[in-house]
């Protein structure tokens, strides 16, 4: 009877050690057998199960600089288990492999047409992922995502468009479809400095604005949040989606894409207008943030994307309008920062999401 | 908390520079000084760093109060500040000017090797990615990399408590945003940082809390997530703001 009991414990012990290694890199046994309070003897065993499946291998690790044996360090065999991530822009398809343990093996790119379909995209992928072997394939899509289906994107543009049906078609293999926000979100969350955050929010910005959310580092189901669309100024501009007073509307997110390191450096210099137009979006940001803040409660706001700019040169703008908007019990905790992984976090993220799925099968 | 500072007070002559200054700051957050031009705080940046003496009040370095005479006093407190004018050495290369006056030995020889080594794990741990070569000149560095190697310089020597004088004044805009996430960085890595900025939307990007001194006096020390700019702009120019700030702002004492 005890038998299946301790089989499952195995494989969950070796399930975390694997995790464990994937997400902090290579560690002596001594500081393993700390980090996931099991048995020397038993990381031992599982460590020399996992050597032999080949997801990990022993070596001669760092010296100490001290008299005696350098301890050696399990680590991650990279080439064992692979992700395929891809990330989608309005001009191009991002695609990284990634292997066990986070290192980056292969990466490219490739231009897309303005207004090009799922099919295009599909096809950009299938040529990057170039039959490689991989064990979990994932896509992230700047929009409003549901299985695999994009329901709103106005970066590409789409609505309702199957990406997931396309990609299976070019590549003879199932996708994950994720929103890029979300991955954003995981990717700061386990490659960069975010890892304290329990509640971490990823605001994209790119031709439209999304936000995403992980829990625990793990992208909560229909996290996708439309910040682009939240009306900032009833009966204002009208926006591509048909509504009117829309943030991505007021701000003119569009034109922001390109036009926001000009805007800066010109508001730096003292131009006037420049001044106002990055004000206005600031206070607009903070105002649709004040809304999602009290609705979600994240504590931790990471701006992606060219919201990194636009945060950092109208801070003042985007925080005062966040405190005049949130109840203090839900600011008062909450930090802003920047991300840590530039514009990688999204591509990053997407393979993170990745090899979650694979590690949680092995529970 | 980290720094503390009760009723500091500060005059040259007949002119009362500082007047009771309360302020602390605790490890792990940017405290941003703002005022006005005059209002006191490179005065009290100067007080802090052990150049000027005060003449009331105390200064304590984590709950101890500790009489700060000279910035080697400071410096032995694991107080390191960062002028304005960054004070490198542009004829020396970015590890000798990380090491000057404090450079390491092996024997009679410098230890080259591990300064440079060292270096470079301190500018790794700051996520600097701008800077590829160690042993280039300074004079070769922009602006923003310059002001990295300076706050660089104060970190490296196990400081607690770094504070810069304006180090985005006279960056571009791309160096100064990459100077505010190092400064952020600074302090989720533990240090506590006072920050004093004429730029609000600096002080807002970075800051836990916002200081105003208005004429030497402090009038008021604010949540960054509870304070608007309308609010610190009326306390840096009238030393008040509704409710906040001084109560008697035409410098009559009760």
């Amino acid at each position: 009877m005890a038998r299946p009991a301790t089989e499952e414990l195995r494989r969950r012990n070796r399930a975390a050690l694997l995790e464990q290694l994937h997400r902090h890199g290579p560690q002596t046994r001594a500081e393993l057998t700390e980090a996931l309070g099991l048995n020397r003897s038993t990381i031992g065993g599982l460590a020399a199960d996992l050597s032999e499946s080949g997801h990990l291998q022993e070596t001669t690790g760092r010296s100490t600089g001290s008299a005696g044996r350098p301890s050696t360090l399990v680590e991650c065999v990279a080439k064992s288990v692979s992700v395929a991530a891809v990330e989608l822009r309005f001009d191009r398809v991002r695609f990284a492999l990634t292997g066990l343990g986070g290192e980056v093996l292969d990466r490219g790119e490739l231009p897309l047409e303005a207004s090009a379909g799922a099919d295009a995209a599909a096809a950009a992928t299938a040529s990057l992922l170039d039959g490689a072997e991989v064990a979990e394939a994932v896509a992230a899509v700047p929009g409003l995502v549901s299985g695999g289906v994009v329901g709103h994107s106005s970066e590409l543009g789409w609505d309702g468009t199957d990406l997931g049906a396309a990609l299976a078609e070019a590549t003879g293999r199932k996708w994950r479809v994720t929103d890029a926000a979300t991955a954003g979100a995981v990717g700061e969350w386990s490659r960069g400095d975010a890892g304290e955050a329990r509640n971490l929010m990823y605001l994209h910005g790119g031709r439209g604005l999304t936000a995403g959310i992980a829990v625990e580092g793990r992208a909560r189901p229909g996290s996708s949040i439309q910040l682009g669309h939240i009306v900032v100024e009833p009966g204002g501009r009208e926006c591509r989606c048909g509504m009117r007073g829309c943030l991505e509307a007021e701000m003119g997110a569009f034109g922001f894409t390109e036009a926001i390191e000009t805007t800066t450096v010109a508001a730096d210099l003292g131009d006037t207008k420049a001044r106002e137009a990055l004000r206005r979006s600031g206070q607009y940001l903070g105002r649709a943030l004040g809304a999602v803040v009290t609705a979600v409660g994240p504590d931790e706001i990471l701006f992606g994307g060219w919201l990194r700019e636009l945060y950092l040169s109208s801070a003042a703008a985007v925080r005062s309008a966040l405190a005049e908007t949130t109840l203090p019990q839900l600011r008062s905790g909450l930090r802003l920062r920047t991300p840590a992984l530039g514009a990688e976090g999204p591509l990053i993220g997407a393979a993170e999401t990745g090899f979650e799925a694979i590690i949680d099968e092995m529970r | 908390m980290l720094l503390e500072l009760t009723g500091v007070s500060k005059r040259f002559g007949p002119v009362e520079v500082l007047s009771e200054v309360d302020l602390s700051i605790d490890a792990g957050e940017v405290c941003a000084l703002v005022g006005d031009n005059g209002a006191g705080k490179s005065t009290l940046v100067k007080c802090v760093a052990g150049i000027h003496a005060i003449d009331g009040g105390s200064i304590a370095v984590e709950g101890e109060v500790r009489d700060i005479s000279g910035p080697r006093d400071a410096a032995a407190l694991g107080i390191e500040i960062v002028y304005q004018d960054l004070a490198l050495c542009d004829n020396l290369d970015i590890v000798e000017n990380l090491f000057l006056g404090r450079e390491r030995r092996r024997g009679i020889v410098l230890d080259d090797d591990s300064m440079e080594q060292l270096a470079a794990e301190t500018l790794d741990s700051l996520a600097v990615r701008t800077i590829r070569n160690l042993r280039q000149n300074v004079a070769s560095l922009s602006g923003g990399q310059r002001q990295t190697v300076a706050i660089a310089k104060a970190v490296l020597w196990n400081s607690r408590l770094v504070i810069l004088d304006e180090p985005t004044a006279a960056l571009g805009v791309a160096q100064t945003r990459q100077v505010l996430e190092l400064i952020r960085r600074l302090a989720d890595q533990g240090l506590a940082v006072l920050y004093i900025s004429h730029n609000l939307n600096d002080v807002f990007a970075v800051a836990d809390r916002i200081a105003a001194l208005y004429l030497g006096r402090m009038a008021a020390v604010l949540d960054a997530a509870d304070t608007t700019q309308s609010q610190v702009v009326e306390l840096i120019t009238s030393g008040r703001s509704g409710s906040l700030g001084l109560t008697d702002t035409n410098g009559a004492r009760t």
